[in-house]
């Protein structure tokens, strides 16, 4: 007896390519940091971030903040703003707001 | 042309029925059931558009994603597309691959939006793409499957499934399938494609993030003057200083106009000077959502300049009514992008 025909069909979807990026060391102190202040340019991420920034402050002695907006949320952060603020911060605190 | 070997993974079923149910079980379904994806129709889409299965058409970079031709086509027969379809679905998806478009953007937005596919030139009347009777409406395959080809492949490929990436506050139905053509044969201009350096006798696509759209009603008057300022109610709940605003014209309205001799550049020039208003008057639209400018007197237009008012024709030949289509973040976060069709390659 003949075996009925089987439907073979595909999967349709498609995986993400895992990220290759690892974690950045984390710095002994904040002490003598530049630290940079990276808004998603949503409403109420700069107000977000200017309170972390206070509380930090109050603990460590920063050398110099580094305050930028990504400008629009909906893109990724320009690169040449990503390369400035890797070139000259040792930390980055992003936030997201709305 | 010899076709590579798929290399998606692979099921067995006893039947279509079975199969189409695990495709619902796995969510790899718009909530409507699909044709099964079988290798030979996959490898018959693949061959009519001259594809090879592992041609990128799109990559997606936020998500980290890579989508295949062979991917595309899965999808596309899913969607219960033609083969001649294929061709389409493809420069639409490499369409929405191209960074201004932001297509993770507009698929994981709150705004809800979804891709408006437009076809323009011959390909459109070879494929019985409906440019007329109930626009947007159901009855015609290539515009039905076409459109919920490229949704399927924003869930599959792209990894936008609902309530996990895709965040829509409401959206609207355009986002099972919303693909047209331009009637170009009632316009008196030049199809949208021509207008963005197509030659004429060349087939594209045009890939909008496109918000619900507006209904414009007007059966008062044939005056192009009238006939426009009619739509300003509408332009103004589209929002202010957009970078691109669709309008389609029925052709009724388009009648009017091209008996009135009005140019492309008439209907826009007169819209932009009559959608301008004062801060106090766009007060309560919502169209300031960080809140309105400190001086109420200064004049905030709906189009950033009158090139930003994309004007296509389609529509039934019976009734007035036109329709506005305002797009994800006013076309500044993602703007149309206009990909040629390639048929035989």
């Amino acid at each position: 007896m003949a075996t009925a025909t089987r439907l073979q069909v595909l999967d349709p979807t498609v995986q993400p390519i895992p990220a290759s990026a690892v974690i950045a060391p984390r710095p002994e102190t904040l002490d003598g940091a530049v630290v940079g202040l990276l808004s998603n340019g949503k409403r109420n991420a700069d107000v977000l971030l200017g309170m972390v920034h206070e509380v930090l402050a109050d603990r460590f002695d920063f050398k110099d903040v580094m305050v930028r907006d990504k400008g629009n949320a909906s893109r990724p952060c320009p690169t040449n703003l990503l390369q400035e603020m890797a070139d000259q911060c040792d930390l980055v605190i992003t936030s997201s707001g709305d | 042309m010899a076709i590579k070997p798929l290399t998606s993974d692979r099921f067995d079923f006893d039947d279509a029925t079975d199969a189409i149910e695990f495709y619902f079980k796995k969510g790899w379904t718009d909530g409507l059931p699909v044709v099964p994806p079988t290798p030979g129709k996959v490898a018959g889409f693949l061959n009519a558009a001259g594809r090879s299965p592992s041609e990128i058409l799109c990559t997606e970079p936020t998500k980290g994603r890579v989508i295949t031709a062979e991917k595309v086509a899965i999808n596309a027969v899913m969607a219960g597309c033609l083969p001649e379809y294929f061709p389409v679905v493809a420069a639409a998806v490499e369409a929405m691959s191209e960074p201004e478009f932001n297509l993770h953007g507009i698929t994981a937005s709150t705004a809800g939006a979804a891709v408006l596919a437009l076809v323009n030139g011959p390909i459109a009347n070879e494929l019985h793409l409906n440019s007329g009777v109930s626009l947007f409406g159901p009855g015609h395959r290539a515009n039905a499957t076409i459109g919920r080809a490229l949704r399927l492949v924003i869930i599959n490929g792209s990894g936008s499934v609902s309530g996990e990436i895709d965040k829509a506050t409401i959206g609207h139905p355009g986002k099972y399938t919303w693909c047209i053509a331009e009637a170009e044969e009632v316009s008196p201009w030049d199809p949208l494609h021509v207008e963005r350096g197509s030659p004429d006798d060349h087939s594209a696509v045009t890939v909008f993030a496109g918000l619900s759209p507006i209904q414009a009603a007007f059966h008062e008057s044939g005056r192009p003057e009238e006939i426009l300022t009619s739509f300003t109610n509408a332009l103004f709940a589209s929002g202010q200083e957009q970078e691109e605003v669709v309008i389609v014209i029925c052709p009724e309205h388009m009648g009017y106009i091209r008996s009135s001799g009005w140019s492309k550049d008439d209907v826009r020039s007169f819209l932009f000077e009559s959608t301008q208003r004062k801060v106090a008057d766009w007060t309560g639209s919502g169209a300031f959502p960080g809140g309105p400018p400190q001086d109420p007197d200064v004049l905030y237009r709906v189009a950033k300049r009158p090139e930003s008012f994309t004007l296509l024709v389609g529509g039934g030949a019976a009734g007035a009514f036109s329709s506005i289509i305002p797009l994800w973040g006013g076309g500044a976060g993602s703007r149309s992008v206009t990909k040629d069709i390639s048929v035989h390659r």
